[in-house]
């Protein structure tokens, strides 16, 4: 990917809306897409396709809170390390990894199933607005195409065509991403997948790909050491997580407060523990859990949702 | 020859007095009912020919009229019978009735006193105007003595006042008693009998101290409703004066039970979802009729399924949220109604109902379940203090033993303490649950280390400024569990565990 700065694509309009047409033969057209077997013969592209590496973070719709912050939290990363994410613009893992890519300082690019003029699931319009304001949504469909199921396997080529590499993140035994993931491998892609919890069957399809090969993935830099050409990417995740250390290792080890700690103890990465379980097993009575969560809630230790909590993950 | 008789109706809650006037003259026989009289009151013809027939009297076989004053009042109900018949007779007779005396009661056809609606209003009103004798069927009696110091007399049948108009005989006050009956007791659901909830039960103990409005967000069948149920139960007992409040509206509106004095317990009303707009907030005919809110005045509103009402029937609790009272107009008249009460609304996390749940999948998309958020509009949330998870119970726990099980009247008595400093620091009124913005900048001074807590929780929850309020209400209710003049930081982290979540 030592590939020049390229000129800007011909614009059709302005600000968010600005469209263009980006033909197989233009030179602007993506150049790891092109190497593909069936590349798309024109892409409708609205914002600006940036010219950096990407790589391509896909998963359930379905997500679990779990996936959904390890898809953002390392969309995340690889955005602050110059990456460029990729996804499909769907629900769930797909909407993480758009944000999560968003907060970093690299654009990130959506790849839709259907036309530009009908943004699917129609809940995300904002979040594509978003994306096309630095970066791009880009689709091989004509104006006008509706979310039809045929298309999205086929669209599926395009996010594993334009990427470096792709990470699975939450993926069922029959599903998109895993499509995704062997279209990956037949373009001659890195696979690469997030572990999650035996119990989970979102996570039966990534552990099968792990089996058969691909990278599992942690951090940021398990992705990055793939790629000798994104040294420099490296090198700035490398930097930013030892920025990141010292308060890592602070949220790591617990609140001090021992009254506080007994009640982070007994919580988990992930699994969800209800309110009413942590008064049983701690013998406190109610207003007591409630004091305490509020503390660790607010000293950014653990997450409340609907009654339930977790601990906060590492960032 | 003329005869008058007293006798009252109602009209929203309040009593009307209205008197009875029949003449006898000669002509056709016939009888006729003036006075702007429903169908119930033309029926009436029959029944009081009938039963004064059947009672040892003979009804005149001459041309008999009935005027109903003020005749431009819309009548309605059965309840002008017996002093119909009262007028009739002695018209007849050729009598005068004491103007001091009222008759209440619908007759049967042989001539028995049935009970009627509104008695304690329409006995409380006459009191007022004068009225020194009241006979008023004689399961009503109780209710009656509850709004006036004279004598009430219980009649069970035309029959017994018989040797009273035509001798003159006294009429002893012989009913009373069997009408002295005691106010059946309501079956509630003790706290100690909901297995586990920790969290909700502590949440309905604020609820009730701080009268604040509670969602309870949960799976089907984790106990919701049987925990809105042990509500009444941990509410304090009404004052004399809202017993009174609360009976009359039972009594006009026809659910007191037959014999049955003042009701003590604050009422549970618990409404279906398909209700209609005006069966929830009063309305119905011409003349406004009390709703489901004002039947839970002073006690409780249950609302099961709150996202399933319909949505104008939701938008129609906005002022009785907001004032505790709603003014009702109909064509024949405009009324205000009470509605002061604790709502308990009760709903499912999203529409399959297991989001959130960490053993089961929920199945919906995030679209709906913002749709399904959304039909709690704005304003009602803004209401609702407390939000509380009910997660669903596993079959283990229902079988555990209970460790420690507080019964409602421990919680009732910290409730009741609670109450008394809220009034001690507000006579007037109002409660916590009802605290505007200026009213807490007064009551619920935060200290340095609360403020800092809720400060940081506003930015860090993104709470709106009407959030921030709900939290300080709470809080302010913690602190007078926990008597404390003062709000502290762990009334304040209490409080932020009852906020809305998503």
């Amino acid at each position: 990917m030592a590939e020049d700065p390229l000129p800007d694509p011909p614009h059709k309009g302005e600000g968010d809306r600005r469209e263009s047409t980006v033909w197989l033969t233009d030179p602007t057209y993506p150049w790891l897409l092109k190497q593909i077997h069936d590349p798309p013969p024109r892409l409708f592209v609205r914002g600006r396709l940036p010219p950096v590496p990407m790589i391509a973070i896909v998963g359930s719709r379905r997500a679990t809170p779990y996936g959904c912050r390890a898809a953002h939290r390392l969309a995340r990363d690889l955005s602050d390390a110059g990456v460029v994410v990729v996804s499909g613009l769907a629900r769930g893992i797909d909407a993480a990894a758009h944000r999560g890519a968003l907060e970093g300082g690299t654009p990130t690019v959506a790849v839709m199933a259907t036309g530009l003029d009908r943004i699917y699931p129609p809940e995300h319009g904002e979040l594509a607005t978003g994306i096309a304001a630095s970066g791009a949504l880009i689709t091989e469909a004509e104006e006008g195409t509706l979310p039809l199921p045929g298309r999205f396997p086929v669209r599926n080529r395009i996010i594993s065509g334009l990427s470096l590499g792709v990470v699975v993140v939450e993926a069922a035994e029959r599903s998109g991403a895993l499509i995704t993931a062997r279209m990956a491998a037949e373009q001659g892609r890195e696979v690469f997948c997030v572990p999650g919890s035996i119990e989970n069957p979102l996570a039966i399809g990534g552990h099968r790909l792990i089996k058969d090969g691909a990278k599992l993935v942690q951090t940021v830099e398990d992705v990055l050491d793939e790629f000798a050409d994104l040294a420099h990417a490296r090198a700035r995740a490398h930097a930013r997580t030892h920025a990141r250390t010292r308060t890592r290792t602070r949220a790591d080890s617990g609140p001090q407060d021992p009254e506080l700690f007994a009640v982070w103890e007994l919580l988990d990465w992930v699994e969800p523990r209800h309110h009413d379980d942590l008064a049983v097993m701690m013998n406190l009575d109610s207003k007591e859990v409630s004091r305490r969560l509020t503390l660790l809630e607010m000293s950014g230790y653990i997450i409340g949702d609907c009654g339930a909590v977790t601990r906060r993950a590492r960032d | 020859m003329l005869a008058r008789a007293l006798c009252g109706t109602v009209f929203g809650l309040d009593g009307v007095r209205v008197e009875v006037e029949a003449d006898i003259a000669d002509g056709l026989p016939g009888f006729h009912i003036v006075g702007l009289g429903d169908r119930a009151l033309q029926e009436a013809r029959e029944r009081v020919k009938i039963a004064i027939n059947n009672s040892g009297f003979e009804f005149p076989g001459r041309r008999v009229t009935v005027n109903l004053a003020p005749a431009q009042l819309p009548k309605e109900g059965t309840g002008f019978d017996l002093a119909i018949a009262a007028a009739v007779v002695n018209a007849a007779l050729d009598r005068r009735l004491p103007s001091d005396a009222a008759w209440l009661g619908e007759l049967a056809l042989d001539g028995a006193v049935r009970p009627i609606r509104g008695t304690l209003a329409i006995t409380a009103h006459l009191d007022r105007l004068g009225v020194r004798r009241f006979y008023v069927p004689s399961a009503n009696v109780a209710e009656a003595r509850i709004a006036t110091a004279a004598p009430v007399l219980g009649v069970d049948h035309l029959r017994d006042l018989k040797a009273h108009w035509e001798d003159g005989a006294p009429l002893t006050e012989a009913a009373r008693a069997a009408a002295d009956v005691v106010s059946p007791v309501s079956i509630l659901i003790d706290l100690a009998d909901v297995r586990g909830q920790p969290h909700a039960k502590r949440a309905l103990e604020v609820a009730a101290a701080g009268a604040h409005h509670l969602l309870l967000v949960g799976p089907p069948g984790a106990g919701k409703t049987l925990l809105a149920r042990a509500l009444p139960g941990i509410l304090p007992g009404l004052t004399q004066q809202e017993a009174v409040e609360v009976t009359s509206i039972a009594s006009c509106v026809g659910m007191l039970p037959p014999g049955a004095g003042l009701l003590e317990v604050p009422p549970f009303r618990a409404p279906h979802h398909t209700i209609s707009p005006a069966a929830l907030v009063g309305g119905g005919g011409a003349a406004p009729r009390p709703g489901e809110v004002t039947r839970a005045h002073r006690g409780v509103l249950f609302m099961d399924e709150i996202t399933e009402f319909r949505r104008d029937a939701l938008e129609s609790l906005r002022q009785p949220l907001e004032e505790g009272k709603l003014a009702v107009a109909r064509t024949r008249g405009h009324a205000v109604l009470p509605g002061r009460f604790i709502l308990v609304a009760a709903a499912n996390p999203c529409p399959c109902g297991f989001a959130g749940d960490p053993k089961r999948f929920c199945e919906c998309t995030p679209l709906e379940r913002q749709r399904y958020r959304a039909r709690l509009s704005g304003p009602i949330r803004d209401r609702i203090d407390l939000q509380v998870t009910v997660p669903r119970q596993a079959a283990g726990e229902l079988l555990r033993a209970e460790v420690v099980a507080e019964n409602s009247a421990t919680v009732r008595d910290r409730v009741i303490q609670a109450r008394a400093r809220q009034h001690a620091r507000r006579p007037q009124g109002p409660l916590n649950g009802a605290l505007s913005g200026t009213q807490l900048r007064k009551d619920a001074a935060l200290d340095a280390n609360s403020q800092v807590l809720l400060e940081t929780a506003a930015d860090r929850l993104q709470l709106s400024g009407r959030a921030v309020h709900r939290v300080l209400r709470v809080a302010r209710t913690i602190a007078d569990l926990d008597h404390r003049p003062q709000i502290e930081q762990s009334h304040v982290a209490e409080a932020l565990q009852y906020r809305e979540s998503g």
